[in-house]
């Protein structure tokens, strides 16, 4: 692949937004009630490219919906008719602006659990159909962990596009990938000019740098990951899930959160099937026809919850299943940090 | 994935009552081609669907070998089990998602002694293995069924025990957990019945059980206790589950997934699972 490098200025990073809004079906950060959710855009007046991280939804669920219909069905005396519900409105050709890294990051993640065995064609179409572009963050916010974790943030290629804020009013745009290549060669050359690698290189180091260097929370996640898988039967897992109210935010506004339920609504002869979000703590997530329930207690469901995240998906697929992005410990109504949970568990400090 | 959460229709061909709260739904897709299209193997499960109440999972209770139409075998215990039993009549609709997860390690128990160990409703995913067997009879060696239940009324598939006890090269055991008056042969909990009359040969023989998760607990207890080696020992675990694509992480355990590496698993894979099922 043939990595492409543009330099532009501010005004020429807007120009090379608008361009794309103008020619393709583009997402990006809308605010609302001071929260910004992605929506579909036609205008940079109608959204924030830039948003704040901690006050913006991850894009997961314009891969994985929040509620999605699965079927709809006429069931009378004469015999029951199945119909899938209409066109995927996910599964178009579309860009998306500002999206952060850990939820570009958070894609890759999920992509092994949506292609291993049965592939999700449903996620991998829309996958295959969207641009990511995504702008370096400057600074850490309060409850950002991603350095921590197990991955390259500074060479991440989860992105199709890269967006960096460098010195003096310079931004520069760079390809990750193939589909982000073409993007670039017909709608950037006009606002920007090439710049090779090495002379792109001082200024963007030196803005990761900076970045990098504005952490609070910083923990080595591979020890975690080692001392977690031998604490199955530890008390820590009771103190620290104690003020859970089991409401499932956390999991809601997850990037890689992934479980889900199936459930009918059926009015007269009509009915719909949906699939929707759900979390491990959830109490009757395991429960079981007949009143079996493995994870009858809060903090069994909590163990599950951090284990499946550092333990059991590492295990399985090689990844945490966290991104470092805070969206849950901003999110808590109770105030829980899932940062500070794995941290008093595993290594037995408060930071 | 949302077209693989789709059903296709099953008309319900018969409805036979095995016991006062477990009922056996003989079920044909309405689509004659599909019949023919859906193989499965002893061990693996569905999802079963009430459209408007809900999907539950059920294992498949027949063999394959039987052509032409599978059977699940449904006790009453939730919401959406008690609206099958109240709604669905011979003639009906359901949907069916499937054949989905493993099946018991049918080259591992050829040319083996079988003893097959079950409890109440946990006959069902056995029945499914036991026809196989009996169908494919030459493959085995001595070949014993087990099985216990709470009281007589309580025993699934009496009329099919009947023929098991009819045909001769079968060993059928059955016990129930207290005395009643019209039953003459054993009484108490199936690991006690195994330990004292069943007496199993241990070399060259699979164990295979299901029923519910306290006599499956002490069933494996008595079996390791009287000498099996746990890869001997083969189960099938009841999990909550709903996809059964290995995606929806309702039933994993561990790094685990039951609906995919599962439902049928070996003492010797469970020892290894964290203590949560």
């Amino acid at each position: 692949m043939s990595v492409e490098t543009f330099v532009t200025d501010k005004a020429g990073l807007i120009t090379f937004y608008e361009a794309i809004m103008a020619s393709h079906e583009t997402y990006a950060p809308v605010e609302k009630f001071g929260k910004f959710d992605f929506k579909q855009v036609k205008s940079l007046a109608e959204c924030d490219p830039e948003s704040p991280i901690a006050k913006t939804q991850s894009i997961k669920p314009l891969f994985f919906p929040r509620s999605a219909k699965v079927m709809k069905y006429v069931a009378t005396s004469t015999g029951t008719e199945v119909s899938e519900v209409d066109e995927d409105p996910l599964a178009v050709k579309r860009v998306i602006l500002g999206a952060k890294h850990c939820d570009a990051r958070a894609l890759q993640v999920l992509d092994k659990v949506y292609n291993w065995d049965y592939i999700d064609t449903d996620y991998q179409k829309r996958r295959e159909n969207t641009v990511i572009i995504s702008t370096r963050c400057d600074k850490a916010d309060t409850h950002c962990f991603c350095t921590s974790l197990d991955y390259d943030v500074e060479n991440l290629n989860a992105m199709d596009v890269l967006v960096v804020h460098g010195s003096d009013g310079k931004v520069y745009i760079k390809a990750r990938t193939e589909k982000g290549s073409t993007l670039l060669n017909t709608e950037v050359t006009r606002h920007a000019s090439r710049v090779t690698e090495e002379a792109a290189a001082p200024d963007l180091k030196k803005q990761y740098e900076a970045f990098a260097g504005s952490f609070r929370l910083k923990m080595d996640y591979s020890e975690v990951n080692s001392k977690l898988s031998k604490i199955f039967d530890t008390p820590e897992f009771e103190n620290v899930s104690g003020n859970c109210v089991s409401c499932n935010t956390c999991a809601f506004v997850c990037p890689t959160c992934h479980c889900f339920k199936i459930s009918d609504e059926k009015i007269k002869d009509t009915g719909l099937r949906y699939k929707s979000y759900d979390s491990c703590n959830n109490g009757y997530f395991t429960l079981m026809a007949g009143g079996h329930n493995p994870r009858p207690a809060k903090y069994r469901r909590w163990r599950q919850r951090a284990m499946h995240k550092f333990v059991y998906y590492k295990e399985r697929f090689g990844e945490n299943l966290c991104v470092g992005c805070g969206k849950c410990t901003i999110a808590c109504p109770v105030n829980i940090s899932i940062f500070e949970v794995v941290n008093q568990v595993a290594v037995g400090s408060r930071q | 994935m949302e077209t693989l959460l789709v059903p296709m229709i099953c008309k319900v061909d018969k409805v036979i009552q095995e016991t006062p709260d477990i009922r056996t739904y003989r079920l044909k897709f309405r689509d004659e081609g599909m019949m023919e299209k859906f193989t499965f193997l002893p061990g693996q499960f569905v999802e079963f669907s009430l459209l408007g109440s809900g999907e539950c999972t059920f294992c498949i209770a027949s063999s394959g070998t039987r052509k032409g139409y599978f059977d699940c075998s449904i006790k009453k215990a939730g919401v959406v089990t008690a609206d099958i039993h109240t709604s669905i009549e011979e003639g009906d609709e359901v949907g069916i998602r499937g054949p989905f997860g493993n099946w018991f390690p049918l080259e591992d128990i050829k040319g083996k002694n079988l003893l097959f160990v079950g409890g109440g409703i946990g006959l069902a995913p056995l029945r499914s293995l036991i026809q196989y067997c009996i169908d494919n009879r030459s493959d085995y060696k001595d070949f014993t069924i087990l099985y216990g239940a709470r009281t007589s009324a309580d025993l699934c598939y009496k009329d099919e025990i009947k023929e098991w006890q009819d045909n001769k090269s079968l060993k059928v055991v059955l016990t129930i957990d207290k005395p009643e008056d019209t039953w003459t042969t054993h009484v108490g909990v199936v690991p006690k019945i195994l330990e004292e009359i069943v007496k199993p040969v241990i070399e060259n023989t699979k164990v295979i059980t299901c029923g519910p998760p306290i006599m499956i607990k002490y069933t494996i207890q008595s079996l390791l206790k009287l000498g099996f080696a746990d890869k001997d020992i083969i189960t099938t675990l009841e999990m909550k589950m709903q996809c059964g694509l290995g995606k929806c992480g309702r039933c994993n355990i561990g790094s685990t997934y039951v609906c995919k590496d599962g439902p049928v698993f070996t003492n010797e894979q469970l020892k290894n699972l964290p203590d949560e099922f």
